[in-house]
């Protein structure tokens, strides 16, 4: 199996989880199930139903549950399961729960802890409101390559701090983004990406940004 | 790719192709268990089929039967017969084979699914089953030791289309029938005529752990459909059960009873993990790695 280390990382950005929803990433080689009820935060599971081993993330959302494809077994909030339609009368043994971990929406982001004993704190980038989301972009590359190409790249000025293992923050001129650093296994990266202040306020800035971030991809990617 | 050196899986017939696929004179390149062989049809109804060595060439003969509309062949020394199929026999019936399909998953994840009937208001959603019942009433399973096959009986499962021949919902009575570890078949009582059964075959010819061609020979009782439309029936639900079986976690399957959770409708899976147990399969079976 994967390791699973004690560290926050973010997996998405909020909007992106749509409401009733579920959906597959990778963090580490771990496949995780990403997924939202009709209502209220994002859930963060092993993409695997403990009956018979199929992904969650095919599952569908109905009445606050997440529901598998393949037999249609029913996982509360929480992880445990409360309907198995094959036998409608008769309660779930309570044994039966999905493998939950930690999740948690943070300036437009959603991070997950993987780790058994989760105590490390989240990245601290200020308050929480006030953040916008540029984009997502996915680098063919591994973490210590696009940490790299993120530390040497054109920010407009701006200089960039890393914050914890699993982030980092551009400051340039009247705006700050937030970068989240989602390894996903030995070949590739995820970045999910928002900004604050004066020059993330329009749309305009904020596409200019996110076709920045395209730009980023393909330096990295150029360097073998 | 290595051959397996699983005893239990090599001493096993297994379905390696059908004569269809291959004209007289003709030959082709198949793998099973790892290891890769030549079929070579010799006449209409006569097959050769080889071994192969590391380089290509071919070494050893190995023994071939023609049967089911499929051709089965053994790496090992069998230990049981091909199963008798009567109902290939019966004049009335549709005989068909339905090619083959490849499927990116353990051998015995595919036989489980075909076991199962909790997953077709589901999977086969207004076809095999009705959103709106989904209840698996209780039936038997049992170890026929004479045979040493498995079976399901007493199955019973509400179909708003059962078959081709279906012109609307009814309560299908099924009996299953693992009669290898890579043959698998049901009845299913035919529509309109409770006296008599379609019989639906499952061979799986395992490539290596994770990687199988599936083959569904039909005998079935229709006098009405198209033989074309009763194979696109067949085909469509087997796509259906594909994206299931090759997004299953792990791809091998778990015979400890631990890390899967069944529940009374898995009764036939629960059994055949326990059968396969008893044989101590190796090939296609996950082990959990010590921590
Ligand atoms: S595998 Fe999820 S309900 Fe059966
Ligand atoms: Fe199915």
């Amino acid at each position: 199996m994967a390791e699973r280390p004690d560290r926050w990382i973010g997996v998405a950005l909020d909007r992106q989880i749509k409401p009733g929803s579920s959906n597959p990433a990778i963090v580490g080689g771990n496949a995780i199930a990403v997924w939202r009820a009709e209502k209220g935060p994002a859930n963060v599971w092993e993409d695997r139903c403990p009956h018979r081993g199929m992904r969650l993330s095919f599952g569908f959302v109905r009445d606050g549950m997440l529901r598998c494809i393949y037999h249609g077994w029913g996982y509360e909030l929480g992880g445990h399961c409360a309907s198995i339609p094959a036998h409608p009368d008769l309660a779930p043994p309570k044994t039966i729960c999905a493998n939950v971990y930690r999740s948690e929406e943070r300036y437009g982001i959603i991070w997950t802890n993987l780790s058994e004993s989760p105590n490390a704190p989240l990245p601290d980038a200020g308050p929480d409101q006030g953040w916008q989301s540029i984009r997502s972009v996915y680098v063919a590359r591994q973490v210590a390559a696009v940490k790299g190409g993120l530390a040497s790249f054109d920010w407009g000025g701006g200089r960039v701090e890393e914050i914890g293992e699993g982030a980092a923050l551009v400051n340039a001129g009247g705006l700050s983004l937030l970068i989240a650093i989602q390894p996903v296994d030995e070949s590739k990266t995820g970045l999910h990406v928002v900004a604050k202040g004066e020059g993330a306020k329009d749309a305009k800035a904020r596409l200019a940004w996110a076709s920045r971030l395209e730009r980023l991809r393909g330096s990295i990617e150029a360097q073998s | 790719m290595a051959v397996t050196t699983d005893r239990a899986a090599l001493n096993e017939w297994i379905a390696c192709g059908w004569p269809e696929k291959v004209v007289p004179g003709g030959k082709y390149r198949t793998v099973l268990l790892g290891q890769e062989i030549e079929v070579r049809r010799t006449g209409v109804s006569s097959f050769e089929v080889f071994e192969c060595d590391g380089h290509g060439e071919l070494s050893r003969s190995l023994p071939v039967q023609a049967k089911y509309c499929c051709i089965f062949t053994t790496l090992g020394e069998p230990i049981r017969p091909l199963p008798k199929i009567p109902e290939f026999d019966e004049a009335d019936r549709r005989i068909t084979g339905c090619g083959s399909v490849g499927v990116h998953t353990s051998p015995f994840r595919i036989i489980e699914n075909f076991l199962d009937m909790a997953h077709f208001s589901f999977v086969h959603t207004d076809i095999l089953g009705a959103p709106e019942r989904t209840e698996v009433l209780a039936y038997k399973t049992e170890h026929r030791k004479d045979v040493d096959e498995i079976w399901a009986i007493d199955c019973q499962f509400y179909q708003p289309a059962a078959s081709k021949a279906s012109k609307g919902g009814q309560m299908t009575h099924y009996a299953y029938r693992v009669m290898s570890p890579f043959s698998v078949m049901l009845y299913k009582n035919v529509f309109d005529d409770p006296t008599r059964n379609d019989a639906i075959c499952l061979f799986v010819q395992p490539i290596d752990e994770t990687e199988c061609l599936a083959y569904m020979p039909l005998a079935i009782v229709d006098r009405e459909s198209a033989l074309t439309s009763i194979i696109d029936f067949q085909q469509t639900i087997f796509a259906q059960d594909r994206v299931i079986l090759e997004n299953q976690r792990p791809a091998l399957l778990p015979l400890d009873p631990t890390i899967e959770l069944p529940t009374r409708a898995d009764a036939s899976s629960i059994a055949f993990r326990r059968w396969l147990k008893a044989k101590n399969f190796q090939f296609g079976v996950y082990e959990k790695k010590a921590a």
